[in-house]
């Protein structure tokens, strides 16, 4: 798997099922300029973070987009309540909350070659700092090295990557990803109308639709 | 392929077309549909079980229980959990439902359904995922039940479209027939019409027909009109409407040669005396007048007796033939009688005188009338008003009592002492179209064969001609079968009356349907005149037997005849009367042309009797008769190949 995907890297045959690279460059082009450029500045992160071991990539991705991506309500950048932007989108409006985020911190780890039973999307329960000591839901991504094992938590609030055990201010409540789902979300559903009804199924099929895959 | 059975092909198509194309397109939506909720079922179901579960604190009992109280109260087939490291922790199946569809349905509308999976965990610790898969035997149950509800819909459907289709149909090709019909009797010379109702396309295939009919019988009426004024032109006498010289004289020869003409005749000769003084005297248009009167004092005798013969042959003088024989004396003194009152009234002068005589068949016309002459003179001689019979006595044929009479004909029919004579019927290339046959009757053991005018009025009068036509078509018959040539029959009149007459006929003719086709019947003009029913109802009698069917001895009024288009014949012989002296006579031979014209625009032959001489024949030829018979024709050689 990851020399297939270090070849892609090198100018080789792309991953056919996990990412698409030519699709996702030309949908990038036909996105506008900041989309285009947004996915150049990856590039040089994907391709470092191919030779590397799997922790040290969740680093590098980590880093890029809690760096390049501005945090601002769904309300503020999207004119709605909630939004659940694919990663292009993110990179096209340079802002985005925190589902946004672990959006496009999946995708990127995915197409990097981790294996989808590593990776959660976590709704949790966060203490934001002393001074107000408010409760506030939030998401994070969680990365199972082993499984049932201590995740490690890529969260926006923080800028670096934690084992669970040491963000006591997080609580789980649910989680999920796109494992057995995507049989049900291929290509041939791209213009099902049923799977607009779910907010995460529509989010996988417009990341599809964008050249990600699982 | 029928018109109906296209319209049941049709119909029976597009029924099935579309009940499969319902069927397919309800049967396949409803299949999508189902697909879709049972999916989102799963996964709905899947994502709620992972939420509780999640809640769980990892405690297994308590997960276990919250699966099997899902499991057990909902509709599904399986719920599994799987551990992180991959192990069945949990795991409930059911059996699949028994489908009451059957298999081959199953088999082609297959209902696939991903499981709905969810990740449960444990604060942080990710237990597992869930896997829940609904039970959809239930749903083929339901799509079986539909589709075999719109197969009954669609086949009520189908059933009301047939019914509509038929009556549609039914509606289309009755109008259609009665067309065909009306065409058919068209070519049979029947002129039909035909309602004109239904749809506005076949009300104008109706319409159409209908005027083209009644154009060919407008325009076979006026033919038939001009024939009837040609026919005047030719045959009568300007002034006095009586036939004139020549015809009167054609008439005698002609009744004379016909084989059932009457045995012996009388003839009536009157003179209007000083005819030339007293168109001095009285003017010409007073003397016509008279002459008119003497004319309407005949007239009677001419119209009211069958077989006699009137005419004008000049100025002065008129002839009156009477087909019986001791008549004539007493008829020219009746006739006297009459006008020695009315002619007075135009001058005291005018006055006429009468001569009479008896002949049999075997004097010629001429000789008869210059016998006639000489009596006449005598009795111009005696001066106004007198009458002088011939002196010579006729022949007078064997004097017996009719019951004698009625055995002899009889007795020579029940013993077979008859005999047919053969006359040919030839066409212009000298062909042989058919042999007349004439029935001789040999009435005295070992004596001679009589022609029919001899015993035929008494065959008549015994009803026996019955009897004698069908000896005659039966002789004609074994000899046909035996040389194959074409023969014809003529049919007395007086046999129409006999209901049995064309049973009989009929039988005969059945009996050897192969040569059937070559014998023809014909009947004569006269009998079609005064019996049109009769003849007609004979006519289409025999025509399923396979003979020829037509009228002899006409011309006097083949022209006048209303309904003659219908009468189904297939031709006519005029008669000897009308086509004798063609050659000499312009107005005649167009006469001759037209009514050839006539008949063959009602699909008959024409056939010319008597023809006596080649000038005449080649006129006939001329003027289109399709073959003729006579005594000039009976001298030709055959050509071979009719």
């Amino acid at each position: 798997m990851r020399i297939v995907a270090a070849l892609w890297l090198l100018g080789g045959t792309p991953l056919a099922q996990a990412f698409d690279a030519e699709r996702v460059a030309q949908v990038a082009t036909q996105r506008g300029s900041k989309a285009q450029v947004g996915w150049r500045a990856l590039q040089p992160v994907l391709r470092s973070a191919a030779g590397v071991e799997e922790v040290a990539r969740l680093t590098l991705i980590n880093d890029f987009f809690n760096r390049r991506i501005a945090f601002r309500s769904d309300l503020e950048a999207w004119g709605v309540l909630d939004y659940w932007a694919s990663p292009l989108e993110l990179l096209d409006k340079g802002e985005g909350d925190c589902e946004d985020y672990v959006i496009a911190k999946y995708f990127s780890l995915l197409a990097l070659g981790v294996p989808v039973s590593k990776l959660r999307l976590v709704y949790v329960r966060a203490w934001m700092g002393a001074p107000t000591s408010s409760v506030q839901a939030h998401m994070v991504l969680a990365y199972y090295g082993v499984p049932g094992a201590d995740p490690l938590i890529l969260d926006n609030l923080v800028d670096d990557i934690r084992p669970a055990s040491k963000r006591s201010d997080l609580t789980p409540v649910f989680s999920f990803n796109s494992e057995g789902i995507w049989q049900g979300t291929g290509a041939q559903s791209n213009g099902d109308p049923v799977s607009r009804l779910s907010r995460w199924r529509d989010l996988l099929t417009r990341a599809l639709a964008e050249g990600f895959g699982p | 392929m029928s018109l109906i059975r296209q319209v049941w092909l049709l119909l029976l198509g597009t029924v099935f077309l579309a009940f499969a194309g319902s069927v397919t397109v309800s049967t396949t939506a409803a299949r999508d549909l189902v697909q879709t909720q049972l999916r989102l079922k799963n996964t709905d179901n899947a994502a709620s079980l992972a939420i509780a579960l999640s809640q769980q604190k990892g405690d297994v009992e308590l997960m276990s229980l919250l699966m099997t109280a899902q499991f057990d109260t909902g509709a599904y087939r399986s719920v599994t959990f799987t551990a992180a490291d991959g192990s069945v922790v949990f795991s409930r199946e059911a059996a699949v439902g028994a489908s009451t569809a059957p298999a081959w349905f199953v088999a082609a509308v297959p209902i696939v359904v991903p499981a709905g999976v969810a990740q449960v965990s444990d604060g942080w610790k990710a237990l597992g995922q869930v896997r829940v898969e609904s039970q959809t035997s239930y749903a083929h149950d339901a799509l079986w039940a539909s589709t075999e509800r719109s197969a009954l819909a669609m086949a009520l459907v189908g059933l009301v479209a047939a019914g509509l289709g038929m009556l549609i149909v039914r509606r289309i090709t009755r109008p259609l027939d009665a067309v065909v019909e009306q065409a058919r009797a068209l070519e049979q010379g029947t002129y039909l019409t035909v309602a004109e109702g239904g749809e506005p396309e076949l009300r104008r295939l109706a319409r159409t027909m209908n005027e083209l009919v009644e154009r060919l019988r407008a325009s076979a009426t006026a033919q038939a009109q001009q024939l009837l004024s040609l026919h005047r032109r030719a045959t009568a006498d300007p002034l006095t409407g009586l036939a004139n010289r020549q015809h009167v004289l054609g008439q005698i020869e002609s009744a004379l040669q016909r084989d059932d003409g009457p045995a012996e005749m009388g003839l009536v000769l009157l003179r209007v005396m000083d005819l030339a003084g007293l168109n001095r005297l009285l003017g010409h248009a007073t003397a016509d007048r008279l002459l008119l009167t003497v004319a309407q004092t005949l007239k009677p005798y001419g119209e009211q007796v069958r077989g006699c013969l009137l005419g004008r042959l000049n100025g002065s003088d008129f002839a009156l033939c009477l087909p019986a024989p001791g008549v004539a004396f007493e008829t020219a003194e009746a006739i006297v009688d009459a006008l020695r009152v009315v002619l007075p009234t135009y001058a005291s002068t005018a006055a006429v005188c009468m001569g009479t005589v008896e002949f049999g068949r075997d004097t010629s016309p001429g000789d008869a009338i210059s016998r006639a002459d000489a009596a006449l003179a005598r009795a111009e001689a005696r001066g106004a008003f007198a009458v002088a019979a011939d002196a010579d006595a006729p022949v007078a044929i064997a004097v017996l009592g009719e019951g004698a009479w009625r055995q002899r004909v009889q007795a020579s029919l029940a013993q077979h002492r008859v005999r047919i004579m053969e006359f040919p019927l030839l066409n212009a290339r000298r062909q042989l179209l058919h042999l007349e046959c004439a029935l001789r009757l040999q009435l005295e053991p070992d004596g001679e064969f009589v022609v029919a005018a001899q015993w035929l009025p008494l065959a008549v009068r015994s009803r026996l001609t019955v009897d004698a036509d069908e000896r005659a078509l039966a002789l004609a018959i074994t000899a046909a079968e035996h040389d194959g040539q074409a023969r014809c029959v003529n049919l007395s009149p007086a046999s129409l009356a006999d209901s049995a007459f064309a049973g009989r006929l009929r039988a005969l003719l059945w009996k050897s349907p192969r040569v059937a086709r070559l014998i023809w019947l014909e009947i004569a003009e006269v009998a079609a005149f005064e019996q049109f029913d009769l003849v007609q109802e004979l006519g289409r009698q025999l025509r399923s037997t396979g003979v020829h069917f037509g009228l002899e001895h006409a011309g006097e009024q083949i022209g006048q005849m209303p309904r003659l288009f219908e009468a189904g014949l297939d031709y006519v012989k005029l008669d000897a009367s009308i086509v004798a002296g063609v050659s000499r006579d312009e107005e005649r031979a167009m006469l001759v042309r037209s009514t050839v014209t006539l008949l063959h625009g009602m699909s008959m032959q024409v056939y010319a009797e008597g023809v006596a001489d080649g000038d005449d024949a080649a006129r006939l030829w001329e003027c289109g008769i399709d073959g003729a018979t006579g005594p000039w024709i009976s001298t030709l050689e055959l050509r071979p190949g009719a």
